[in-house]
Order: C-alpha cells, then structure tokens, then sequence
C-alpha cells in the first residue's frame, strides 16, 4: 500500500516534469533542423540543408531574433532511416526543447517522425519530404513547403512525354516511401499518354547495377527515369553510360541528387544531356530575399550555385520564425494559429497555407495531400548541356514559362 | 561472505533500476528513460547471445534476424489483424460470435492508402458509426516470440553439423536473406519504408490509480526492464541446472560430451529455441516501442553492436553482458551530446564508434573476459580453481532443486 | 511468369526427393560402414535430377561416390531447374533473346573473376592462421579510398598505377601491424577457443576502420576516373564493326555484348596478379614456404620455416588482395565507407562455395557466384523484385553449401572440428 503511494506521487512528480512544455519564455528560442549527415541517407543533400538552416540562424539573430530572444538552430541527424525519424524526433523535443522543426529530406523520416512531433504538439514545416501522405493525414502540427510527390511525378511525366517518338519508359526506383509511390504515379502519368512502363525498384545501398542495366536495355526503351535520392542515382547512371544507355544515348531523367553538380560529375562523369527536375524558379527570377541568401551561401560552401533544397530548408526555419513572432508564444497552438494565417516572403516567393483547420482541402475539391501543403512550388526541368556545367547554369527546357534553353533529344 | 556481494551488488543495481524513474526528474527526463529502454533492449540481446555463444559456443550472427523475426510477426499481427464488432464486407473476413475477424488487404507502399485500404475504405463509409479494434498487443508480442523459436529450431537443426566459422557464416546467411526478403516484399512488409506497430499501451495505461498516456515512458520502461528481469532469471536458472553443465561441455568438447552420453542434438537445438525466443520477445516489444520496424535494423552493424557489447560486458558472463550493454548504450549515447566539431553544433555520431570498436578489440586482446565478467568473479570465485567452481555451483543448484 | 505452376510444382518436386534423397542415401552408406562424406550432396543431387529413377539403383548398389557420380547429377539438376523456368516463363529475357543471355552471362563472368579474386584474399588467409577475416570488406573500401584521394586528393595528376601501388603498401602495412599486434596470441595457445577470436577480432577491426573513414572522409560518395580510355576500335571495318567496336568507355562484342571499360581493365588486372600470384606460391622460396605452412604447420617449423612470420604474410597479403580489388573498383562504383560491406558477405559465399583454404576453389566460386547473381537479377519476371533481392542470391548459395556439402567444391580439411587449432 505504502509503495503504491510512493509510486504514484514519485511519478506524478516525474511527469510534470518529463512532459514540460516549453510554456515559460527562456533565451534562446530553439529551432530544430533535420538533415540527413550520414550514410545511408543523402549527406550531400542534408549538407546543403544544414548550412542553409544555419545561415537562417545567423539572419534571423541578425535582424534581432525572435521574441527578443536569440534563435538557436538544432541539427540532427536522421541517417534517411525511418527508424532514427522517431528517436531523433523525440530527443530534439524532450531534450533540446526545441519549440519547432523545420527540414527534413528524406519521405520515410518525415513520415515516421510526423506522428512523435504531433502527438506532442510540437509544429514542424517539412522541407523536402514529398511523400503525399505526409500532409495526406491531416495532422494539425503538420506543414511542408516542398512539392507533393504525386504533383512532382507528373512534372516527369508531362515533360517526358514530350520526348519525340516515346513508347516506351524504364524507371529506376528506390524502394522507399519516396521511390515507390513516386514510380506508380510516373507510370499511371504515362499510360495517358499511351506509354508504357517498366518499373525496376533497389535496395538504396545497392552498388552494382550491371544485371539491371542489361535487362533495361533489353527492354529498349525511349527514356529512362531515375528516382533514387541517394548515391544510388550516380552509381546507377554512370554504370549505365558504361553499359551504352547512358544521359548521351537515350533521354535520361537523373534523379535528384544530380543537382549538387560538383558531386554529380565526379561520380558520373559521363553524365551529359541529362534531364534533372529542379523546384524554385531560375536565377533570373530570383526575389531579393532569395538573392542574398544565395551570395552568403555560395561564400560559405564555395558552391557555384544554390540548390532548391537548401532555399526550402532555408525558407523552412525562417517560417517558423516569423509564425512564433507573429503568434507572440512558442506554444505550439498558437504557432499553428500563425502558420495558418501566415504570408511569408521566402527565397521560394510567398509562402502560404490554405488549406487546414480553418478550411478543409476538400471544400475546394481537392484531396487530403493538400492539408498545410504549399501550393505554389516552382517545378522546372533543366538539362545538364556541357560537362562539368553547374546545375544553376543549366538550362531549364520545362515548361514554357520559365524557359532558359531548348532541349536536346539525344536519340533525334 | 565475500562469495555474497555480487548478489548484494545485483539486487543494488536492480533496485536502482526500480526506482531511477521516480526519482529523476531533469528536463531530458524522457530522453534519458528512452535510452535506458533501448539500453535493457540491448541487454536482452547481448545477454541471451552470451548464453548461445560463450555458454554453449554457438557463434551465430544470426541473433538480430530472429530479434527481427519477433518485431516482423508482432507488426504484421497488428497490421493485418482487426476486430470488428460489424463485418466490412470489403475485407478477407470471419466471423467468431459477435465479433468479425478482419483481415485487411496488403497494398504496400502507395500514396493513397483511403482508396486501397478496405479497412479504412470500410470506416470512411461507416463515418465513425462503428469501431473497431487491434488485435491485443501482447498476443502479438507472445506470437512474435514463438515465431522467433520456430526460426531457431529450424536453424538450430539445420546448423547441428556445423562448427566454428561455418557457424558464423550460416547463420550470418539466414540474417542477410531474411533482411533481402523483407526489403523486397513490399506489398506485405513494406519494404524499406518499415513497418508501423501501435503503442505498448495504444489507449494508456491505468497502473495503481496512476492513468498513464501512450507516449509515457514509464510502462514500457518497465515492461522492457521486466522482460530482461525475466530473461535473466531463465538463463540462471538454466546456467545452474544441469542444462548449464551439459551446454558448456558441448562448448568444450562436442564429441567428448557426446560420448559420455549427454545428447547433444537436444541440448544445441534446446539452446538455439530458448535465445532466439528471447531476441524475438525484446525484438517485438522494442518494436512496439518504437512504433516502427525496418529492414535497417537487422543490419550486421545491429548485430556487431550486440556483440561488441557482449564481449565488452564478458561473453562467457550473461549477467555481465546485460551490465556491459546497458553501460555501453547509456556511454554511446552520452557521447553523441558532448562532442561540438569545426564550431557547427552536430551529434557526435562517429568518432564515438572509433572509439568503441578500438575499446572492443583492446578488451578483446588484453582482457578476453571481457571488463565486468572479471569483477564478478573475482568476488564469486575467489583464488578457486575454475573447474571446482563450476562443480561446486552445479552440486549446490542440484542440492536446491 | 506464365505458367508459375510448372516452374514451382518442379522446384518442389525436386526439392521433395533432394531431401528424400539426401536422408535415404547417408543412411544407407552408413549402415554399409562406407564413406558418408559426400552421400548428403549426391543423394540430394541425384534425388533432385531424377527423382526415385535414381535414387533406387544407387540406395541398391551403393557405389563409391566417384567425381563423375558428383558432377553428373549436379550439372542435371541445375539443367533440369533451367528447363522448368524455360517451360514456365518462354517469353522471359532469359529464354527468349539470346543477346540478353550473351550479355548477362558476359557481365556475371568479369565480376565473378574480381570478387574470385577478393575472396583469394580472404582463403589466403583462412589457410594459413585459420580466421575468417571480418575486416575484409574494411581493406577493400580503404583500397579504393586510398586510390581516390591520392589521384584526387593528395597527388592530383599522379599516375594511377603509382596511386594504386601506394594502396596496396598501405594496406599490406597495415594488416602487418594488425597481425603482430592482435593476432599473436592465437598462436601461443593462450587463447582456448581460436577460431572464435580471430573472428571477433576482425569483426572489432573492421568496425573501427569503417567509422574512422566515415569521421575523416565523411560520408559523400567519391569516384575515381577511369585509369584509360579504350582506343577507337571498328573491326572489322569502320561501316559494319560487327566483330569488335569500342567507344571510350564502353567496348561491343558481335553487336551485342557490351562491355564496360572499368570492369573490364579490373577483370585483366585480377587475372595478371592471379597469374604473378601463382608464380609467387609455386616458384619462390616465401610462396612455397607460405604453402607448406598452410599444409603442415610443425612439419614446416621444422624445415626451417618461421610460421609466424608466414602467418605475418599471409594475413597482410590477403589484406591487399582486397585493397587491390578496391582500387580497381572505385573506377566503377561510387565510394562510400560503407561500401566493404556486400563484398565481404559475396567474398564469404565464394569462399564457403570453393571449400574454406583452397585458392583454385575461391577463383572458380567467384565465377560462379558471379554467374547466380547475373541469373537471378536477369532472369527473375518480376522487375520490381529481381534487384531488390541482390543480396539474397549469394546467401542462398551459401545455405545450400553449407547444407549440402559442407567442405565445397574442393575443401577437404577444414571441413568440421579441429581447424584453427594450432
């Protein structure tokens, strides 16, 4: 009996304390920022996310914090697996007291990760997770800047379509919760346009891609897309090159990584004429906002040019600035409540949410992926035309309005 | 006297344990709980893999596949399995009273699951008239286990020729399929995109008048800390049985052993079943914990990580290898805080594993015992012969029984 | 596939008499007093090709279990399995176009020979000190990593060759250093259980090189260019080069098999330093020494042969075997230091499938594991699953081994018990 009641009030105590929130104001305010920094995640993508979330840091402490207090930037690791998604989630919560979360690369960590920050009422705006389910949920805490992965797919396949004489598409997929569904829309996309399509799925660590590269080029097809987020892509690209259906034979659609250039012709040196989807509109177009950050970030990285994961991880901290400012609290409600109502002027253009507990997506008629989602990303495709060029110098083929270049059809 | 203070000292440490969890109270509270949840997790691992290899010589890398074979069949269970008190009639479905069976359709990984789920297809149309419910937790856990000695009788039968490296590398074989063939059954495991389990306690828990949420860390601490109390307390009792005595003479010398009359076939499969059951159990509770389970976690990385921590602990010592691995994930975890580099603030996630694989091998070079093992004997056995030790604790455990 | 039925309802079938047959005959040639060492993997073998037809008149006649009688229901079964999946699945890649199967049984052949060549290393070593080294997937991505950054790092514009020799010393120093100072004590019988040891403690080795990689060369996947570039061949005339045409990177045999430049400078390279191997083992004082010490250890010691010294040799050699392995790789694979890890998994396969410590047996393992791994990827129907599986193919190869002959093609040995006893 005695210990039932040393138990009960031992643990009372415990609990007001392990599930604190951070009511009270205390300097700094913590943001965290989720990147993936080591292997099997995509380090040269969560490299570039990091030091954008740090150079949001130092802008916003520069243009006098938030609150009157200093911002602290968070890093964590996910290492792209689900399985750390939850644990970092949880220690950036419990243990840095972060109020918000802002980054995020991989789909699978931000899927796993989601339901931890919601069901402790922790906001996070998710940077570059495309997965439609991740706002699909409808989970109040939610948010993503980044492009739905089934609107992202269909600027592949619209575009791929185009390709002249095309019958028939191989894709490379990760099998994650990015590359598959990611390959299904790709493949339902072309079918309108009376494509067909084979889809082959891999292991993200998988190096040797010999046996596969002979069985696509079995299959002969008139454009070959890759969605694989990490290493996978370059092995899988030059191995093909090699094997005579690389970026200079047949229309090729490299996956994401191939934005970070440098990275990109080291590894795939044979890499030429190949296509590459690229969100945020072309330099020339750039806002102010998104003209200084790209000069401090191209000082700071020794980088030629900015990726648009970087402006989105950049864009992500600094929305969560502004709401906490705007909502005068790091509650988390009332961050919701700012978010909600938010109308802020990022590197990507003006940042808005339309849709979310003060209006459903389906008043519109649009589905559940629509809930705190953005709906204005640019979604270009430009064509790597030079070796060695940089992914900013690249011309952009796809669509129309943003057009810098022509495409070239390698198999015309 | 002297032989009674690794009990004393055991029976500190447990109590420690116990009431660790009411008496902090920093603001990492619940970080710290999480690392000592994954800490007895480890535990249970190194210390029933201590068992098969140090006790009964059985070197298998195999242990984090069957740690996975528990975590798979708990999620799978919770994933697949519902009750619904109103048939779906969109899902594979029986009935048993008043209740339906509800077995819902596979669809992988996909971005629609409300128009390919029948479960959920069922409850949108229901619109919150009906409810239905998961398959009890602990059935799953229990499942998970007997699945995990199912595995380890089959690889135990299968491995009954094999000595040594074959071992190692057989075992090793069965990991490396079992990871290939979850990651590549997507439309039934999900794939790498792992699998989703519900909370130890999905609706709370009421302990001693206390309503415990599904995101406190108190039960699970101690349903995780009652599992390796458990497993503990098996594996001394059969370490002092004559299960004990007969399983390390199949370490020494098989053919010996054989001879004189102890069935060794019986004992090796015997040893297998009872420590994959136990790495399936933590696999699935740990699981269950966690929420989700991936083909990553039956890495080899995983597996080297029980291991090394086995070995750090004292392989021949399980007591010693549960000390070691919740030391070694508490220190691992301290260590990833404490490191700032090159003044960007990032975990030190890598130079503390330098540091742990080289303390692994010099512990291995200098001090084959491991660093906790030593300690316990030095109070148990004193300045006795190894051998008589051994014969006086088998005689005493008879003497008990 | 078309008609799965057929290609199940067979594998089953077989399966059913493999086990049948692998249980009856042990029994029968022991109640015979005869030799068992081989009725497991005849038996299964034979039960598997032909089912009872002959399985009854070997449980009747119990003949010695020759090569022939090895070989022969071996090749069968594997025919037999061929034949199903061909009835099955007629319109499969595998069955229906022959360039295909040109190419893949090209492709699996070159890195077969590399991966024979890696799994030398690891036999080398296994003969003489009795370990099956853990780290061996460790030197292979160091080999490679070395390569990167002394021709992009350290050196720019240094001779590859050079780069690579430079490898390989490093790694044989290194694998020196870690022999006289962790493997030592296995030789002086301190150490009850030797095998197990040597086991952990390259496990111990290959953990602590991988995560000091990852801390001083992070985590970006790196390349090296390839070493040369083919001349322009058009043979034999420039309109019609049916016979042999190359570009670059990329050399076309018959219009139909391709070639990738890097493997195959990788494959040539493997197939000169087998043959320089093999005239270091038999021609010169240290390889026949080395042999000798892998054959009879005290009858070596007491020719005058210091096995320490050997052992020394032999672990540092087959370190750089498979730093050599690396560094010619890294011209095709991008390099992470996570990437030892599914080679040294195929390279214990290999070694396993050629018999633990015979050389001739991990070279011809690797081709064929080479070959299993092209079937599987190439032949599987289903697209979405054939490379997921990748890493699967080897490892069944290795349980089946392992279940049905222990010993592989050619280990006599080491097959149970006292190895690694000194």
């Amino acid at each position: 009996m005695k210990k039932s009641i040393i138990l009960s009030m031992a643990s009372a105590v415990a609990l007001s304390f392990g599930a604190l929130p951070a009511g009270a104001q205390e300097c700094p305010i913590k943001i965290g920022g989720i990147a993936p920094l080591s292997a099997p995640g995509t380090v040269v993508g969560g490299e570039a996310m990091r030091d954008a979330m740090l150079i949001a840091e130092e802008d916003i402490n520069a243009a006098g914090g938030v609150m009157g207090c200093e911002v602290d930037v968070v890093i964590a690791d996910s290492e792209g697996l689900p399985e750390k998604a939850a644990a970092i989630m949880e220690k950036l919560i419990t243990q840095d007291g972060v109020v918000a979360v802002g980054g995020g690369y991989h789909s699978s960590v931000g899927v796993a990760s989601k339901d931890v920050a919601d069901a402790r009422g922790v906001p996070v705006v998710f940077a570059e997770t495309w997965n439609d389910t991740i706002t699909g949920d409808k989970q109040k805490y939610i948010f993503r800047i980044a492009p739905l992965s089934s609107w992202a797919s269909s600027t592949i396949w619209q575009h791929s379509l185009l390709v002249p004489g095309i019958k028939k598409a191989a894709i490379l997929t990760e099998n994650t919760d990015y590359g598959i569904p990611a390959s299904e829309e790709t493949k339902k996309g072309l079918a309108t346009g009376g494509v067909e399509t084979v889809i082959f799925s891999v292991d993200i660590g998988t190096q040797d891609y010999a046996g596969i590269v002979e069985r696509i080029k079995a299959e002969d097809p008139d454009i070959i897309i890759v969605l694989a987020t990490g290493e996978a892509g370059y092995n899988f690209q030059q191995q093909a090159a090699d094997a005579g259906i690389g970026s200079m034979d047949v229309p090729f659609h490299a996956g994401q990584v191939s934005l970070e250039s440098k990275a990109y012709w080291e590894n795939v040196p044979d890499g030429n004429m190949a296509f590459v989807q690229r969100i945020g509109v072309p330099e020339n177009l750039f806002t102010e906002k998104a003209k200084n950050f790209a000069k401090v970030y191209k000082e700071r990285t020794g980088k030629d040019g900015v990726e648009s994961y970087a402006m989105e991880a950049y864009d992500s901290i600094a929305i969560l600035a502004q709401a906490i400012n705007e909502a005068g609290s790091t509650d988390g409600d009332a961050i919701v409540t700012a978010l909600e109502n938010i109308s802020h002027e990022g590197t990507l253009g003006r940042i808005y949410f339309p849709y979310g507990t003060k209006k459903d997506p389906s008043e519109d008629g649009k589905g559940d992926e629509w809930w705190h989602q953005w709906p204005d990303p640019a979604l270009t495709v430009i064509q790597y035309q030079a070796d060695g060029q940089s992914s900013v110098d690249a011309p952009i083929v796809w669509p129309d309005a943003y057009k810098t270049g022509d495409p070239v059809y390698v198999n015309e | 006297m002297r032989g009674q203070v690794p009990y004393l000292l055991g029976l500190g440490l447990i109590g420690f344990f116990v009431a660790f969890p009411f008496v902090y109270s920093a603001g990492d509270y619940d970080y710290i709980m999480h690392i000592l949840i994954t800490a007895f997790f480890y535990a249970i691992l190194a210390a029933s893999w201590s068992m098969l290899a140090g006790y009964a010589g059985q070197f298998s890398f195999g242990h984090i596949g069957f740690m996975g074979v528990g975590a798979y069949t708990a999620a799978l269970f919770s994933h697949y399995f519902w009750l619904s008190p109103v048939p779906t009639e969109l899902c594979t479905e029986y009935q048993f009273g008043s209740t339906w069976l509800v077995i819902v359709n596979p669809i992988g990984v996909t971005s629609s699951t409300l128009t390919q789920d029948c479960l959920r297809q069922a409850l949108t149309a229901w619109d919150g008239s009906v409810e239905v419910s998961r398959m009890p937790v602990w059935l799953g856990i229990i499942l998970g286990s007997i699945m995990g000695g199912v595995f380890g009788f089959l690889i135990g039968v299968l491995v009954l020729r094999l000595r040594a490296a074959y071992l190692a590398l057989f075992t090793l074989g069965f990991a490396e399929i079992l990871k290939a063939t979850i990651s590549a059954e997507i439309e039934i495991t999900r794939g790498q995109a792992g699998i989703e389990l519900p909370a130890l306690f999905e609706d709370g828990v009421t302990v001693f008048g206390h309503a415990f949420s599904k995101t406190d860390k108190l039960p699970p601490y101690f349903v995780m800390f009652g599992l390796l109390l458990l497993c503990l307390a098996i594996l001394a009792w059969l370490a002092h049985s004559k299960f004990g005595l007969f399983v390390r003479a199949l370490r020494e010398d098989q053919d010996a052993a054989a001879a004189l009359g102890v069935n060794t076939t019986r004992y090796k499969v015997l040893v297998f079943v009872i420590t994959t059951m136990m790495a399936a159990a933590a696999g699935a509770v740990q699981g269950h914990y966690i929420g989700i389970i991936t083909p990553n976690n039956l890495f080899l990385l995983q597996m080297s990580l029980v291991v090394a921590m086995a070995v750090i602990g004292g392989v021949e010592n399980f007591v010693a290898a549960a000390i070691g691995a919740i030391m070694i994930q508490v220190v691992l975890e301290m260590l990833r805080n404490s490191f700032v580099i090159g003044g960007y603030e990032i975990d030190m996630t890598i130079w503390r594993l330098v540091f742990f694989g080289i303390i692994l091998m010099l512990t291995l070079r200098f001090a084959r015992n491991g660093l906790i093992a030593p300690m316990i004997d030095h109070f148990t056995r004193g300045h006795v012969a190894h051998e008589t030790v051994a014969k006086r604790v088998a005689t005493e455990a008879e003497g008990t029984e | 596939m078309e008609t799965p039925f057929i290609f199940w309802g067979a594998i089953l079938w077989m399966i059913l008499w493999g086990i049948i047959g692998s249980l009856v005959t042990r029994r029968r040639y022991l109640q015979h007093d005869l030799d068992t060492s081989n009725t497991v993997f005849v038996g299964a073998m034979l039960g598997a090709a032909t089912g009872p037809v002959g399985l009854v008149p070997l449980w009747m006649k119990t003949p010695e279990l020759t090569n022939r009688l090895i070989v022969i229901p071996a090749i069968g079964t594997v025919v037999l399995i061929a034949a199903a999946f061909a009835f099955a699945d007629p319109q499969n890649n595998c069955v229906a176009n022959g360039s295909f199967v040109a190419s893949q049984i090209t492709n699996g052949l070159i890195i077969g020979i590399i991966y024979g060549f890696m799994a030398l290393g690891l036999t080398l070593i296994f003969s003489i000190l009795g370990v099956v080294s853990f780290a061996h997937g460790e030197f292979y991505m160091i080999g490679g990593m070395l390569v990167y950054f002394i021709t992009a790092v350290w050196f720019p514009g240094i001779n590859p060759m050079i780069a690579i020799l430079m490898a390989c010393a490093v790694v044989f120093a290194m694998g020196a250093i870690f022999e006289r100072m962790f493997l030592t004590p296995m030789y002086e019988g301190k150490i009850d259980r030797p095998v197990e040891y040597g086991i952990l403690i390259t496990f111990g080795l290959a953990f602590t090189l991988q995560y000091f990689v990852q801390a001083t060369a992070g985590a970006n996947p790196v390349k090296v260019r390839r070493y040369f570039d083919f001349p322009r061949i058009r043979l034999p005339s420039s309109d019609d080069p049916w016979l042999i045409k190359t570009s670059r990177g990329n050399m076309e045999l018959f219009d139909t098999i391709s070639i990738s430049n890097p493997r195959f400078t990788a494959a040539i390279t493997c197939v000169l330093v087998l043959g320089a191997l093999l005239y270091f083992l038999h021609r010169t004082w240290t390889g026949k020494a080395l042999r000798a010490v892998s054959q009879d250890r005290d009858a070596a010691a007491i020719a005058g042969i210091n096995p320490d010294r050997m052992n020394m040799l032999a672990f540092a050699l087959g370190g750089m075997i498979a730093a050599l392995a690396g560094a010619l790789l890294v011209q095709a694979f991008s390099w992470l230091p996570q990437v030892g890890a599914i080679p040294a998994m195929r390279s214990f396969v290999i070694v396993v499938l050629g018999g633990l410590g015979s050389l001739p047996g991990a070279f011809l393992g690797g081709i064929l594991v080479g070959l299993v791994e092209a079937a599987g990827t190439g032949c599987i129907p289903d697209a979405q699953k054939a490379a997921s599986y990748i890493p699967a193919y080897g490892m069944v190869v290795l349980t089946l081994t392992l279940l049905l002959r222990p010993t592989g093609l050619f280990g006599r040995r080491f097959a149970s018990g006292t190895h690694g006893k000194f």
